[in-house]
């Protein structure tokens, strides 16, 4: 990929580049199972934990996959991004790393954990009025008076082939500790982080892949039935507020929609349950958006009796009501 | 007599049998205490504690007798799982005592692993005395949680990974209990680096092999969070290899541990039991020892009850000042309760509980009190809205126990 912006779809050497570029910036997060559980649940589970990448979730990757080819003469104007979540930490994290101030935009109403966690990263939050006005205008402005360069959180080749860097390890390490998948679940969003890992692992260990939503939130399943983008419907709810794009992304879905074996749902319960299992088995936390590839695999929305399945827990920034509410699952 | 050589011996048996644990750096963590914080995760072991490490290189030296015979150990922790988790495997009967007062989930937990529980004694040190009696009376062999060479050899694996991982520690900090993995450690570090020092943590109920390194009686009592580690007796094996090799025992509080299980929840969103965080803990109980050193904290297990970390959770939220009580006096009258929600709302404060009783309360009968939990950043906002409800005449008293 040679440009900063390019609007092309990213293929696998820009993968094996990102990881390069990665390389002794993010961490390399481990893959974890339990063989009790695995003896319960009858069959292998290995965990992706990207909860224990820099700023709590896999947001970190792609980011400063962007953000460090961001040539030196432009870092002076920074960077900006709209997010009130992950996204804001991984780009304000990866943007102090390589120097550069960051503006995020976030909602007034935005958790104030977020916003603090944001600021103590060294991003410059800039609060806006959901029902008045328009982010879209105030990130435009921001490009326009400071030059500062867009970090978009999903649509946007680098960041994919960034997030695709998990996709990856797991062929790594998988071959490193003879772990041999049949299939990999991955949580779906804007569906950044299951495209760039779907495209490594189409490449590597070829097995097949599947998208995890909420069931208030199945675009993606419903998107892949239909081959075409179909939206939330309008008022959904679900816990999984790390999840809430209204709609596939273009770019990420003209990669999943060729790459995805199918779409898989689960209820809040069973990703509150997913939580607990993740926290008194596996020993690790998980947000609930984190979860919902965790808790396809263990209600077996597919079949996996007998078989070895990797799931990508893709973040651990839960608050303690939500742990506690989990816990007492 | 336990040297280097026990450990690397060790390690070949054990590959395959037990996981070798990831060890990672924390920038978080160094960012909050100021040293350089790498941390050992035997929390993510098979059974979720190192013990499986020494339990193994115990069991695998039986004679074919003794394994047909079948083994006795006592604990109801980590050891028990142990013990248990490798009898299954190698196909060896075992036998875990148990105090009789033992919660029914941990029983379980053990007998799921294919172990037969016997609930005797009050105590896990009385039931480990009738285990040794009975195993000595049916010729069986009795699993030592620590003082024995061959688990000591087994539990130091986990410190020469450790260093295999990041060489260049300063100081490595290793909860002690009856001191079978601080042993191991202290071998293990003086044969990588005998400039590396290893600081040993306990926790403030039960200090016993801190108590044996003055010359006192050990005695330890009560609950503690840092239940793996509560051992009144620390080993005759253990305690001279400490001596030898350790400088000084740190004693921490049980607050300071709660602390610990908090903030590795919430800063590197780990599940770790209460003494795996005493490490931590003893670092954020004195960080200006650890200041700008590279310091490797072994977390040593991460098998909590999940009604214990749902309390430290959410204990930690009303410490930190992220969630408050408040008891506001009110005239009796219409619309005061409207003007307190009125200011706490104006400060940002999110009310998530009201209690307005006015029967059972000692207050004069034309006042009311209300208890109002509320959702807060900090403890300065905690404050920030006490001081403005009393700018209003609002006479405010806080209920929580704020940090």
């Amino acid at each position: 990929m040679d440009s900063l912006n390019s609007s092309e779809p990213p293929v696998f050497a820009d993968i094996k580049d990102a990881q390069r570029q990665l390389q002794g910036w993010a961490r390399r997060t481990p893959l974890l199972e339990n063989s009790i559980l695995n003896e319960q649940l009858g069959f292998r589970l290995v965990v992706k934990p990207e909860c224990l990448q820099r700023t709590g979730s896999f947001k970190f990757r792609g980011a400063f996959n962007k953000i460090s080819r961001i040539p030196i003469d432009m870092r002076a104007n920074g960077v900006v991004a709209f997010s009130s979540g992950n996204h804001a930490q991984g780009v304000a994290a990866a943007a102090t790393l390589m120097g550069m101030k960051s503006t995020i935009i976030m909602p007034k109403d935005a958790p104030t954990a977020k916003i603090e966690n944001t600021k103590a990263l060294g991003g410059t939050v800039v609060l806006y009025d959901r029902m008045t006005e328009n982010r879209e205008e105030i990130g435009e402005r921001l490009q326009k008076e400071q030059g500062a360069v867009l970090v978009k959180p999903y649509d946007e080749p680098l960041i994919i082939a960034g997030q695709g860097t998990i996709g990856l390890e797991i062929a790594e390490q998988s071959q490193e500790m003879d772990i041999k998948p049949d299939a990999v679940i991955v949580p779906a969003g804007g569906g950044g982080l299951i495209s760039g890992t779907a495209l490594a692992i189409s490449e590597t260990l070829a097995c097949p892949v599947y998208s995890a939503e909420p069931e208030t939130y199945d675009d993606h399943k419903r998107s892949l039935e239909a081959g075409t983008r179909q939206p939330v419907p309008t008022g959904a709810f679900s816990i999984c507020d790390a999840l809430l794009a209204p709609i596939p992304g273009e770019l990420t879905f003209s990669l999943n929609s060729r790459l995805l074996k199918g779409g898989l749902c689960v209820s809040d319960d069973e990703v509150l349950m997913a939580m607990k299992t993740a926290m008194l088995s596996l020993k690790i936390v998980v947000e609930p958006g984190g979860a919902v590839a965790l808790a396809s695999a263990l209600t077996q929305k597919i079949d996996l009796a007998g078989k070895t399945v990797v799931v990508v827990c893709s973040g651990g920034n839960a608050d303690p009501e939500i742990l506690a509410r989990a816990l007492s699952m | 007599m336990i040297d280097f050589k026990d450990i690397t011996d060790a390690r070949e048996l054990l590959a395959g049998h037990v996981l070798r644990t990831p060890s990672i750096a924390s920038p978080a963590l160094s960012k909050l205490t100021g040293a350089d914080i790498y941390l050992k995760l035997e929390s993510q072991q098979v059974t979720g504690s190192f013990k499986v490490r020494g339990s193994y290189v115990r069991m695998a030296a039986l004679s074919d007798a003794e394994r047909k015979a079948g083994v006795f150990a006592a604990s109801a922790g980590n050891h028990a799982q142990g013990v248990g988790y490798h009898a299954q495997r190698m196909g060896i009967p075992a036998a875990i005592y148990m105090p009789a007062n033992t919660p029914f989930t941990k029983v379980a937990r053990t007998e799921a692993l294919g172990a037969k529980v016997i609930l005797e004694g009050e105590t896990v040190a009385e039931s480990r005395i009738l285990a040794m009696q009975t195993a000595v009376a049916e010729g069986k062999v009795f699993i030592h949680p620590y003082d024995d060479p061959h688990v000591i050899a087994g539990q130091g694996t986990a410190t020469a990974e450790f260093l295999e991982d990041v060489p260049d520690l300063d100081a490595i900090i290793v909860p002690i209990g009856g001191g079978g993995l601080a042993a191991g450690c202290c071998i293990a570090a003086a044969a990588h680096n005998p400039a590396l020092e290893v600081v040993g943590a306990q926790a403030d109920a039960y200090p016993s092999m801190c108590q044996a390194f003055k010359g006192e009686p050990p005695h330890g009592s009560g609950q503690t969070i840092a239940d793996g580690i509560a051992v009144k007796e620390p080993g005759e094996i253990t305690t001279p290899i400490l001596k030898r090799h350790m400088k000084t025992i740190s004693v921490v509080s049980e607050a300071d541990i709660e602390r610990a299980v908090q903030i590795l929840v919430e800063v590197q969103r780990l599940i770790v039991e209460g003494s795996g965080a005493v490490p931590l803990a003893t670092v954020l109980a004195d960080p200006d020892r650890f200041r700008g050193r590279k310091v490797g904290l072994m977390i040593s297990g991460g098998n909590i009850d999940s009604r214990l970390l749902s309390s430290v959770l959410m204990r930690g939220l009303v410490h930190d000042g992220r969630l408050a009580k408040l008891r506001i006096s009110l005239i009796d009258m219409p619309g005061a309760l409207a003007a307190v929600a009125g200011i706490i709302g104006d400060k940002g404060g999110n009310i998530v509980d009201v209690l307005h009783q006015r029967m059972f309360r000692d207050v004069p009968v034309k006042e009311a009190d209300v208890d109002i939990a509320i959702e807060t950043i900090n403890a300065n906002h905690v404050r920030e809205i006490m001081a403005a409800l009393e700018a209003k005449g609002f006479g405010t008293r806080l209920l929580s126990d704020m940090r």
